[in-house]
């Protein structure tokens, strides 16, 4: 009989374990299903596969692990990065028209970057402190507004202003850059120096020890003073306001580091590209790599390197796949091209009500035991 | 004492930042470099180009060039080194020969005569900035910098 129970026990255990595994990590489930059925249906081989995400990986890794710092001082998906994509965006301009090309163009890039990233991300946490608890939607806000200022500065102060000596840059009327500027001599400098190929499958290992090293400096900053001031500041203000630590400054600064990172995370992306749209790169970069992080496993307010990884593999894996798996099933491959983009949005609508539903939940369940607590006391 | 040392790490990192950019700009400039083997006129005297030149940079085959041909190669920096293979008549022997030269830093495009440059004749000679011709009636570009274009087309009642 207690064998039974104990059976019983064990089997409703596995059942809850199963159920709350399922239920923790259903996104990215659902994307193993889609990929697992697509693939197949697409046609692809292994190594062309393979090499594909070996590439997309090398291109949008750093973009997205530039999410895991506000993530991590509680301050959502910051959809403000669209901002260091930008001031990247204006580094690469320059280093273009001074006809700086390779490594050093890149460099050059990137270092360009950092004061406009750090005066736009000093901004951005600005205006974050003043909407606490909003920060998702008015970061989101708020790139739109930049976009709008970077559009004054790069079609109208272009030229005129700010010189810029190439006419290949400029717009034909004399001011203002074309809607695409060229990085063919910087186009996968990065990727290539040290490019390993095995079986047709390419690997650029420079790349990914630039990942590597910055997933390093994230796990070792968030064992130094202020990352743990960000982990205890994203847990609870109040408790981390009354432990002494200065709440909107630590915000400001996890805002900052996310947009300089985002900036070189953009060069790193264009770089691989070999051309940059100047007015619509950065516009749904944001979204994309969001998309990616919480395809990973990711949530508003939980993120890990692992997370980010294992979005880009799944992410782009589909975004491979369903183009190809939709013009064989539906004989129009624009059906996949729906699917992917709509998947992509639908993910972020089902993260963040997922979120809310979860907060919701353990408010009310943190009401009905403060509710007990009280009547035990009035016994 | 600690809010000073704060500030000379801060000076620090923005003087190496401009270290590195500087240094970035100066060996990351590229030039397009246009090889000509024609034949040149200088101070009265003319100067035939061999029968052909192999041009390799880096250990790489860059241009092919016959007699009134042009090849192009690019170079990152203001040190370009290339290795000539100078054939001077049909079915004769090549010769090779290294060449280096410094690029002037504020050109993009430099065209270099090389039957000039094998003449020994000074730089202004061989070397010269390769002028883009640009077309008389500039082409327009649209500019789609938005995505509320369709708030903007009004339907036509």
């Amino acid at each position: 009989m207690s064998e039974m129970k104990n059976n019983n026990t064990l089997e409703n255990d596995f059942g809850s374990k199963f159920g709350a595994f399922f239920r923790n990590n259903s996104v990215p489930i659902m994307f193993v299903i889609i990929c697992a059925v697509c693939i197949p249906i697409s046609g692809f081989s292994p190594s062309y596969l393979l090499n594909e995400i070996m590439t997309r990986m090398g291109r949008n890794t750093f973009l997205i692990l530039c999410l895991l710092i506000p993530i991590m001082a509680g301050m959502g998906l910051n959809f403000g990065m669209t901002l260091g994509a930008m001031a990247g965006q204006i580094g690469l301009i320059f280093v273009a028209d001074w006809q700086i090309w390779g490594i050093p163009g890149v460099v050059l890039a990137m270092i360009i970057s950092i004061p406009i990233s750090v005066l736009l991300g000093l901004l951005c946490g600005k205006i974050l402190n003043m909407a606490k608890g909003r920060e998702m939607v008015t970061s989101y806000i708020i790139s739109y507004f930049i976009n709008g200022i970077y559009q004054l500065i790069v079609l109208y102060m272009m030229g005129p202003i700010i010189p810029i000596q190439h006419s290949a840059i400029k717009l034909p009327r004399g001011y203002g850059i074309r809607n695409t500027v060229s990085l063919l001599n910087m186009r996968q400098c990065l990727d290539n120096l040290i490019a390993v190929n095995i079986k047709g499958v390419k690997i650029p290992v420079l790349t990914f020890i630039i990942i590597g090293l910055l997933c390093l400096f994230i796990i070792w900053f968030r064992k130094t003073k202020l990352g743990q001031d960000m982990r205890a500041v994203g847990q609870d203000m109040q408790v981390a306001r009354d432990a002494g630590i200065n709440v909107e400054r630590t915000r400001i600064i996890s805002i900052v580091m996310s947009t300089v990172l985002a900036g070189f995370g953009m060069i790193i992306y264009l770089q691989n590209m070999g051309n940059l749209s100047t007015y619509s790169s950065h516009s749904q970069i944001g979204m994309f790599c969001i998309a990616a992080l919480l395809v990973g496993g990711a949530s508003v307010d939980r993120a890990s390197i692992g997370n980010v990884f294992l979005g880009v593999t799944l992410f782009h894996l589909m975004f491979i796949v369903a183009p190809a798996a939709g013009a064989k099933i539906t004989g129009d491959s624009m059906i996949g091209e729906y699917f992917r983009v709509f998947v992509s949005y639908g993910v972020i609508t089902v993260a963040l009500t997922m979120y809310e539903a979860k907060k919701r939940k353990i408010k009310s369940l943190m009401g009905r035991q403060l509710k007990l607590d009280q009547k035990e006391e009035a016994k | 004492m600690k809010s000073k040392r704060k500030w000379l790490f801060r000076a620090l990192t923005i003087c190496l930042l401009l270290a590195i950019a500087g240094t970035m700009f100066i060996i990351g400039r590229g030039h397009t470099i246009y090889l000509d083997n024609k034949t040149i006129d200088y101070e009265g005297q003319t100067y035939e180009g061999p029968y052909q030149i192999v041009v390799y940079v880096d250990d790489e085959q860059v241009a092919k060039l016959n007699k009134r041909d042009r090849g192009m190669a690019t170079c990152i920096g203001q040190g370009f080194n290339m290795v000539l293979e100078i054939t001077q008549e049909k079915g004769g022997e090549a010769a090779t020969m290294g060449v280096t030269m410094t690029l002037p830093y504020n050109m993009d495009g430099i065209i270099i005569n090389l039957p000039a440059l094998l003449a020994g004749l000074p730089q202004d000679a061989y070397l010269e900035q390769f002028v883009p011709a640009v077309p008389d009636v500039p082409e327009d570009e649209e500019i789609v910098t938005d995505e509320l274009e369709m708030l903007e087309a009004v339907p036509e009642v």
